[in-house]
């Protein structure tokens, strides 16, 4: 899980979404959600993610980066669908909700900045919960960084070898505590630093505007489409049996989206 | 078994949804009866950076045995149960954010956290008085399995809850038993019998007869995983032999790790375990009592 990937991609990136107002990047997310929610098709919520990567494609994301992350959830999935789903294609089921779903944030994260995602949770949560929130985002690249440093410090040393794993676990929770010690005294040093800005609880992150108005009607557009799609799968009879099509369709717009993105390189 | 890697969708609406206002609620009453003041403001750097650590170490790898740590008991002997619950929030939510676990189940994985990092801190705090410091690691090694035991538990029960047939179906969480593939052009003029299709409609009704035919059928062989009435149901019987059966490594494995950090922190900083973060050495420095200068 590499989190500065993701900062890098989100505060670097000038595609058509990164662009696009977070707020309406939200509400598309929360609209796929709805879809990942109430899908009871396998082939329709394919459709929508296949979809949803050509989409990615077309914008340029960092592809390579985004798709192990937003396939990570779906190692769980597996175990969770073989160990209680009662059959395949409700295990595919599953196993895809997982994928859209973390499909869907993975994007909002690649083309929004942090502060960003959480300032509407900063509005509805108490002060210390939403600063925390932002201090955490803060912190999370400084020690992410040290326990680079450490690991890489500990392997120089000769302490991590597959020969001697009992030596390599003492030598990395070791320097999982040196860590922990060190982000203890880096909070006391960001509370120093606190109080000598004046901080009297209540950070303040200005909403980005958006410069692309286009993008933010696709993105609300693309969610409302996915939640429709999944909606008329699930209760409209006369679909049944031909959700394959949706299938077909999201395969037909990846291979568009990767060669649209290609031809605008 | 720290957080659940349910993904969004599978859980039924009622269920996630009253994780989420469980959650809030817990969430609030951590804001009211947690630090507050100038001794608040201290602990928002303390809890930021606590969180941090158990997302940098969720995503680190004890080598060689390619497993990730959570180090939810260490974040709950130094903050405590009320600042715990506000750290197990923010931890949840930022793992959501990068496809770690779904958006929806973030309330009841914010309980389960929460569960874990209370009920490592009083087991861990107990031991300690009862055994006294030098005994700290074994008793952190021994609060990690309970903890992980238990919350373990709850989670077969989430599952359990999850898995009445009644839930799955009235939500709409699972059911794709009706999946099946059909040429939309069989009744027009290119019917070219594709995938199923073609058939005409003088034959549907058979059809339909046997299709219910081969579902009651099907229906039988799944046995209690599937009810008429209700849809497919999640196995419980066979989710909790897999969780119980994987589990106990996870446990042993967090275990020894959390026993050797604490360990280790209690040589070189014992108030940090004995007494937390936020000892008097640690409390709001003079001038902040209004807050800034």
């Amino acid at each position: 899980m590499d989190v500065t990937a993701v900062d890098r991609s989100a505060v670097n990136g000038a595609s058509a979404l990164h662009r696009a107002a977070p707020r309406s990047k939200l509400v598309a997310v929360a609209l796929l959600i709805c879809a990942v929610v109430v899908a009871t098709d396998p082939l329709a919520l394919a459709g929508v993610t296949l979809a949803l990567l050509g989409a990615a494609g077309a914008v340029r994301l960092p592809l390579r980066q985004m798709l192990p992350l937003a396939l990570y959830p779906a190692l769980f999935a597996v175990i969770f669908a073989l160990a209680a789903a009662p059959g395949p294609v409700t295990a595919a089921l599953i196993v895809l909700k997982a994928v859209t779903a973390a499909l869907g944030v993975v994007v909002l994260m690649f083309t929004t900045p942090y502060p960003q995602v959480f300032a509407p949770i900063q509005r509805v949560t108490p002060t210390i919960v939403g600063d925390a929130l932002l201090m955490t985002y803060r912190s999370l690249f400084i020690l992410a960084e040290k326990s680079a440093d450490l690991m890489r410090a500990v392997r120089l040393r000769a302490g991590v070898s597959a020969r001697q794993p009992l030596r390599s676990a003492q030598a990395t929770t070791r320097a999982l505590g040196g860590l922990l010690l060190y982000s203890f005294d880096l909070s006391q040093r960001e509370y120093d630093i606190l109080r000598i800005r004046g901080y009297e609880g209540g950070f303040r992150v200005t909403p980005q505007s958006s410069t692309a108005p286009a993008a933010d009607v696709a993105a609300i557009v693309f969610g409302s489409l996915a939640l429709a799609l999944t909606l008329a799968a699930r209760s409209l009879p006369a679909l049944a049996g031909l959700t394959w099509m949706t299938t077909l369709a999201g395969l037909a717009l990846l291979i568009a989206g990767l060669l649209l993105g290609r031809r605008t390189r | 078994m720290s957080h659940i890697h349910i993904p969004d969708g599978v859980l039924p609406v009622w269920l996630w949804l009253a994780g989420w206002i469980a959650a809030v609620t817990l969430i609030g009453l951590a804001a009211r009866f947690g630090p507050r003041g100038a001794a608040a403001r201290r602990t928002v750097p303390l809890v930021g950076a606590v969180s941090a650590l158990v997302l940098v170490t969720m995503s680190t790898e004890i080598v060689p045995i390619a497993y990730h740590i959570n180090l939810t008991v260490v974040a709950g002997v130094l903050l405590g149960p009320w600042l715990g619950a506000i750290s197990a929030f923010i931890v949840v939510l930022t793992l959501s954010l990068l496809g770690h676990g779904g958006i929806t189940v973030v309330g009841l994985n914010t309980l389960m956290i929460a569960t874990e990092m209370a009920l490592g801190w009083a087991l861990v705090r107990g031991g300690a008085r009862l055994l006294g410091r030098a005994r700290i690691a074994p008793v952190a090694a021994v609060a990690t399995v309970l903890t992980l035991a238990m919350t373990t538990t709850l989670l077969v029960g989430v599952v359990a809850l999850a898995g009445a047939g009644a839930a799955t179906r009235d939500t709409g969480a699972l059911d794709p038993e009706t999946l099946e593939f059909r040429n939309p052009f069989s009744d027009g003029v290119i019917g070219i019998g594709l995938l199923g299709g073609g058939h005409d409609h003088e034959h549907e009704a058979e059809d339909d007869d046997a299709h219910d035919a081969e579902h009651d059928e099907a229906d039988e062989d799944h046995g209690h995983a599937v009810d008429d009435d209700h849809g497919p149901a999640l196995d419980v019987g066979r989710f909790a032999a897999v969780v119980y059966t994987l589990g106990p490594i996870g446990w042993l494995i967090e275990a020894l790790v959390t026993a050797a950090i604490l360990g280790y922190v209690a040589r070189v900083r014992p108030a940090l375990v004995l007494d937390g973060a936020l000892t008097a050495e640690h409390r709001p420095r003079y001038g902040d009592e209004q807050g800034g200068h």
